[in-house]
């Protein structure tokens, strides 16, 4: 889980005016991958972050993840295939670097930490269960958001059962390997591990059922989320900027305006 | 007193209890195979689809994709949901005929694996070979010309599909066909989401691939498709057959919890014989 406790005001504020933050960010950056766009955005949410005190947190997880796409994405589609026509303005023995190969991979890598920082300052500041709640609260069926937060808790538990699998796998002398080799022990692991889920399912299934959770009716949640009329109007006012960016895209690519 | 009231349609607790187990082996199964070629990050869908059917197979793989960027922030996983949650359909009607549950004899999963290699082939030497005219549309090479210049790996492909089909595939040649199937769809589906919002590579080995393709002139999203036709269906393959092995070992008793898993269709043999005993 990647939540960071804190009390600041990204922390404080309703899951879902958060999430209609990050829908708003992702949408304008895809249909606008404009350069002042996308580095206005940046500086924002990296603000945000330092003000909500997460912004170590907040660049090592990005970096990690994006880095080697990106560097996938500069040596790809940057310097060995540039967009058909480009001119290159310095040759080094192979390498031809051309204006628009760099422009091009430098607006998607832009584009991509732009979203992954507005998803992983929701990620950061809210808690996977407050998230949940605040959807059920909406309207999502409490049956989704249950098995949402199920499955958030039992994944360490069922990566901690791959490995106690393997580990008895490999004192009967199985071989696990790197790479491709590693898909030799998969039928080993994957034998055990979804008979014994299967054999987990009766078990919970009834206290599923021993809790009631199928009838019928209101249901009270432990989970108290603090809302505004301010935030209120703040999450329409997205969600409607959300809308309009698409439209004016659309009504754009149609050639109307 | 008055008792409570259980709705008597929707969601049953059996679907509730297995559909986060599920979800939880696509995540530990698809973070094992880090490093391999292969995604194997739904083979707990499959399993949903095959036992429940494709509307939880459906819900499964788009909630997959949804934890997998909760727990791990991953900037992939969320945006390719609507893929998962194809693959869990496709296994849910699969499912819903009864595949995961019959066994093909070995020849028929010999043809199935010489018929895929013959056409994987054909698809990547007509992609190579292609042609440009002066309006740079692409010409692609007649199937006589790439017949009469390639015979030997035609024929190699073909053996090379038959023998893994009969030695590897051997029983599960109905489910085979599905799982290589859902591949192409899958690349087909992924293309252009890859190619547009993550300028086609993933900073994995697939971008070799992609790289090779990106060579022969192709645009990103062409070659970002290419690279899924080859790598996907051997993908998706691995994992409708190994849900379709585990089927097969289980005891009916197991099997019969569930809506698709056959209580009805065979009562005469003995509930706690596996399936594949008969």
């Amino acid at each position: 889980m990647l939540y960071l406790p804190g009390d600041g005001v990204l922390h404080r504020l309703h899951p879902l005016t958060k999430l209609a933050g990050a829908l708003l960010v992702a949408v304008a950056v895809t249909l606008y991958p404009r350069p002042p766009l996308l580095l206005g955005v940046m500086a924002l949410l990296l603000t945000m972050a330092l003000a909500a005190g997460i912004a170590r947190r907040l660049l090592v997880i990005a970096l990690g993840l994006l880095l080697p796409l990106i560097i996938s994405l500069f040596v790809i589609q940057g310097v060995l295939f540039p967009p058909p026509g480009a001119v290159p303005f310095a040759t080094f023995g192979p390498i031809r670097l051309t204006y628009e190969g760099l422009f091009f991979a430098a607006l998607i890598a832009g584009r991509l930490i732009a979203i992954a920082l507005a998803i992983l300052l929701v990620l950061l500041s809210t808690h996977p269960a407050d998230l949940v709640a605040a959807l059920t609260g909406a309207g999502l069926p409490h049956s989704v958001g249950y098995v949402v937060l199920v499955a958030l808790q039992i994944a360490p538990d069922m990566a901690a059962r791959v490995g106690a699998i393997l580990d008895a796998q490999q004192s009967r002398g199985l071989a696990v390997g790197r790479g491709i080799a590693r898909l030799r022990a998969l039928p080993a692991l994957v034998g055990p591990l979804l008979v014994g889920a299967l054999g987990d399912v009766e078990e919970r299934a009834m206290a599923i059922e021993a809790r009631a959770f199928l009838a019928s009716g209101p249901k009270t949640s432990l989970r108290v989320l603090h809302d505004s009329a301010v935030q209120r109007g703040l999450r329409w006012l997205m969600l409607a900027l959300v809308l309009a960016l698409i439209v004016l895209r659309v009504a754009g690519m149609r050639g109307v305006l | 007193m008055e008792t409570t009231r259980v709705r008597p349609r929707g969601i049953s607790s059996i679907t509730l209890a297995l559909i986060p187990l599920a979800m939880a082996i696509n995540i530990a199964v698809g973070q094992f195979a880090t490093g391999t070629p292969i995604y194997l990050d739904s083979i707990g869908t499959v399993l949903v689809g095959a036992l429940l059917g494709p509307w939880a197979g459906l819900l499964t793989g788009v909630l997959s994709n949804v934890v997998w960027t909760v727990l791990f922030g991953s900037p992939y996983a969320i945006w390719f949901a609507y893929v998962a949650g194809a693959i869990g359909l496709i296994a849910g009607f699969a499912g819903r005929a009864g595949l995961f549950r019959r066994e093909s004899p070995r020849w028929l999963s010999a043809f199935v694996g010489a018929a895929f290699m013959f056409a994987l082939t054909l698809f990547v030497l007509m992609f190579i070979g292609r042609t440009f005219d002066e309006n740079s549309n692409a010409v692609f090479p007649t199937m006589g010309a790439l017949f009469n210049e390639n015979v030997i790996i035609f024929v190699l492909a073909l053996l090379a599909g038959g023998v893994a089909g009969y030695a590897v595939l051997r029983r599960a040649g109905y489910i085979g066909l599905i799982g290589l199937l859902t591949g192409v769809l899958a690349a087909v589906l992924s293309a252009p989401m890859a190619a547009y919002q993550f300028g086609g590579v993933t900073g994995a080995g697939t971008d070799l691939l992609v790289a090779a393709f990106r060579a022969s002139g192709a645009s990103i999203v062409q070659s970002v498709f290419a690279q899924g036709v080859v790598s996907d269906p051997f993908d998706k393959l691995t994992s409708f057959m190994l849900v379709w092995l585990v089927i097969q070992s289980l005891p009916r008793r197991l099997l019969s919890r569930f809506p698709y898993g056959g209580a009805n269709d065979s009562a005469e043999a003995a509930l706690g014989e596996p399936l594949s005993s008969r």
